[in-house]
């Protein structure tokens, strides 16, 4: 399965990678250096997706409350950098910490909360099955909607402007190419952190787990703490697509959080195909464009959006990435 | 007769109002192999259940090994040496026959919080994998997906799986379900070759099967123990007769 032949797959990924790499250049040699934005945008959504697909896809634990990681992610950068702008600290007790711009800093930060997050949720939710797990994950969600919805502080529910983006070593990334390369340097890393997770040793035991929990044990794991850290995993990539959109928008605001956004990334995993590497992007760049052209015309574009995503579910059962690979891509 | 492997005492289980286990108690020795029958519904799964962990029992105790296990979750008393088959396939069925072992060799291998190397590759688990396939005569078939195998097929890598961990005591759940005639010979000549090897509690309908390979046979009615002893012992009880054989049948044994 791992041996190596340039399949339809190999090709597709790269001739991916070659698009994503020459965007740029060719988006401002066309005058329409808009769309760097968007694919920046498209770039922090597919790794928000990739790393729900680390839990729905490899591990099958539908979780219905992505947003809440991306959120976190997000509010840790907006609030440092506030704090940073104001001058003042974060907390003074027990120990004093000041706000920042730098993403060093910020971004592990954005990280190690959403994964803090993830694990809470997850030690919870985790002992649920089914459609009760599916609502713990969304209750958790909406709960941290509601208390950045309260948290008047930092804007309340109209949400908190960043002054600027963050600082990164030498980067400028107030430059669109330059954070696209970002973004897409982060999320080609995260997708490669992936493809060896989910063949590795851990990797079998999620995916065991995902196909029959009850034989798992019976063979001597646990499944339990293994899907918890695979939550974890994936909370933290959430948390750092939080981290990217907050400097994309230079803005945050509990409507990342809504529902709907969760629902939204995980329509990006079923659209590119679900437990499969590649297909989140694919499944993002799909909605968003998708949502991009459809708005144009109409400001009801929900309403064609709707039958394409039935047909895509209908007919293309592993998604579009999944289905132009065709088969042997449920190995990642 | 050799050493007492596994005790039960005083086993119960209710599911509601039913009383899928009554106070059984059973005893198995090292290297027999010991067929527990009975008619449909006598609790002869549910009873596995409990000895393997994978549900609680409401009383009575269980010792393994001259350690008592009453309190200890599947997964811990897989470590102490205890496998299990199910009676419906538990076979992983995306991933490939040698896949589907080397899982079961990777439960017993240490802790598996390891992210980097790739499984597939490893011959730690690869070729211990591959060695139990051919115990089982599943060695031309290591890379085929585990849902393209036949239903015998399917059931010899349920075995293997079981077989892999290298268990004390391996509960086989009806081995022979759904098997045709073939297949089923097959499949005791396999059980036959562990005879010795490895001790074994099987729940079988088959008694062909039950009396070409069991040692001792226990007769459960009703989540109740009946009778235990030799199959002629069992042939010749007139309860076992009464309750399970049925008026003018005889067994070929």
């Amino acid at each position: 399965m791992d041996r190596f032949k340039p399949s339809v797959k190999t090709w597709i990924q790269a001739a991916g990678l070659v698009f994503l790499v020459g965007l740029p250049p060719a988006a401002s040699a066309l005058g329409e250096s808009f769309y760097i934005g968007l694919s920046s945008r498209i770039l922090i959504y597919a790794l928000a997706a990739a790393s729900l697909n680390l839990v729905l896809g490899f591990g099958g634990m539908v979780s219905f409350g992505h947003a809440a990681y991306l959120g976190t992610g997000a509010y840790v950068v907006g609030i440092l950098s506030y704090h940073s702008v104001e001058g003042s600290a974060f907390f003074n007790w027990p120990f004093v910490l000041a706000g920042t711009e730098n993403a060093f800093i910020l971004w592990p930060a954005a990280v190690v909360a959403s994964a803090l997050l993830a694990l809470l949720i997850g030690a919870i939710s985790l002992r649920t099955r089914g459609v009760y797990f599916i609502m713990s994950t969304l209750a958790f969600a909406q709960m941290m909607f509601f208390f950045f919805t309260s948290l008047e502080k930092y804007g309340g529910d109209d949400g908190l402007s960043l002054f600027a983006r963050n600082r990164f070593g030498s980067l400028d990334l107030g430059n669109d190419a330059v954070f696209y390369y970002l973004c897409l340097g982060l999320l080609t890393g995260f997708i490669l952190l992936s493809h060896r997770l989910v063949n590795s040793r851990f990797g079998m035991v999620i995916r065991g787990s995902k196909e029959n929990e009850t034989r798992m044990r019976a063979l001597g794991f646990e499944p339990y703490r293994y899907k918890l850290t695979c939550f974890v995993f994936s909370g933290a990539g959430a948390g750092l697509a939080g981290a990217l959109i907050a400097n994309q928008t230079e803005f945050v605001s509990p409507s990342l959080m809504h529902w709907s956004v969760s629902g939204e990334i995980m329509v990006m995993v079923i659209l590119g195909g679900v437990g499969t590497l590649a297909g989140p992007v694919f499944g993002a760049a799909a909605l968003l464009l998708l949502e991009e052209v459809l708005s144009q015309y109409t400001e009801h574009w929900m309403l064609f959006l709707g039958p394409i995503l039935i047909l895509v579910v209908l007919f293309a059962h592993n998604g579009l990435y999944g289905s132009l690979a065709q088969g042997k891509i449920r190995n990642g | 007769m050799a050493e007492t492997l596994m005790t039960a005492r005083n086993l119960t289980k209710s599911f509601g109002a039913l009383m899928a286990t009554d106070d059984l108690s059973l005893e198995i020795a090292g290297g027999e192999i010991h067929a527990m029958i009975g008619p449909n519904g006598a609790g002869k799964t549910t009873a596995i259940r409990q000895l393997s962990g994978e549900i609680t029992s409401d009383a009575g105790t269980i010792h393994f090994d001259g350690r008592d296990i009453t309190a200890l979750p599947m997964h811990k008393r897989a470590h102490l040496g205890l496998a299990r088959s199910f009676q419906i396939t538990s076979i992983f069925l995306p991933f490939t026959v040698e896949d589907n072992v080397a899982m079961a060799i990777q439960a017993h291998d240490g802790h598996s919080f390891r992210f980097w190397k790739p499984a597939r590759s490893d011959p730690k688990l690869r070729t211990p994998a591959r060695e139990t396939l051919e115990k089982v005569g599943l060695e031309r078939r290591v890379d085929t997906v585990a849902a393209s195998l036949s239903h015998g097929e399917q059931r010899q890598l349920e075995l293997a799986m079981a077989l892999a961990t290298r268990p004390s005591l391996l509960m086989l759940d009806e081995p022979m379900a759904g098997m045709g005639l073939e297949d089923s010979k097959q499949m005791i000549t396999l059980l036959q070759s562990l005879k010795g090897k490895v001790t074994i509690l099987m729940v079988e309908h088959d008694m062909d099967a039950v009396f070409a390979l069991a040692d001792r046979i226990t007769v459960l009615v009703y989540g109740k123990a009946i009778a235990t002893g030799a199959p002629q012992v069992i042939q010749a009880d007139p309860a076992v007769r009464e309750a399970y054989l049925g008026e003018g049948r005889t067994c070929s044994a």
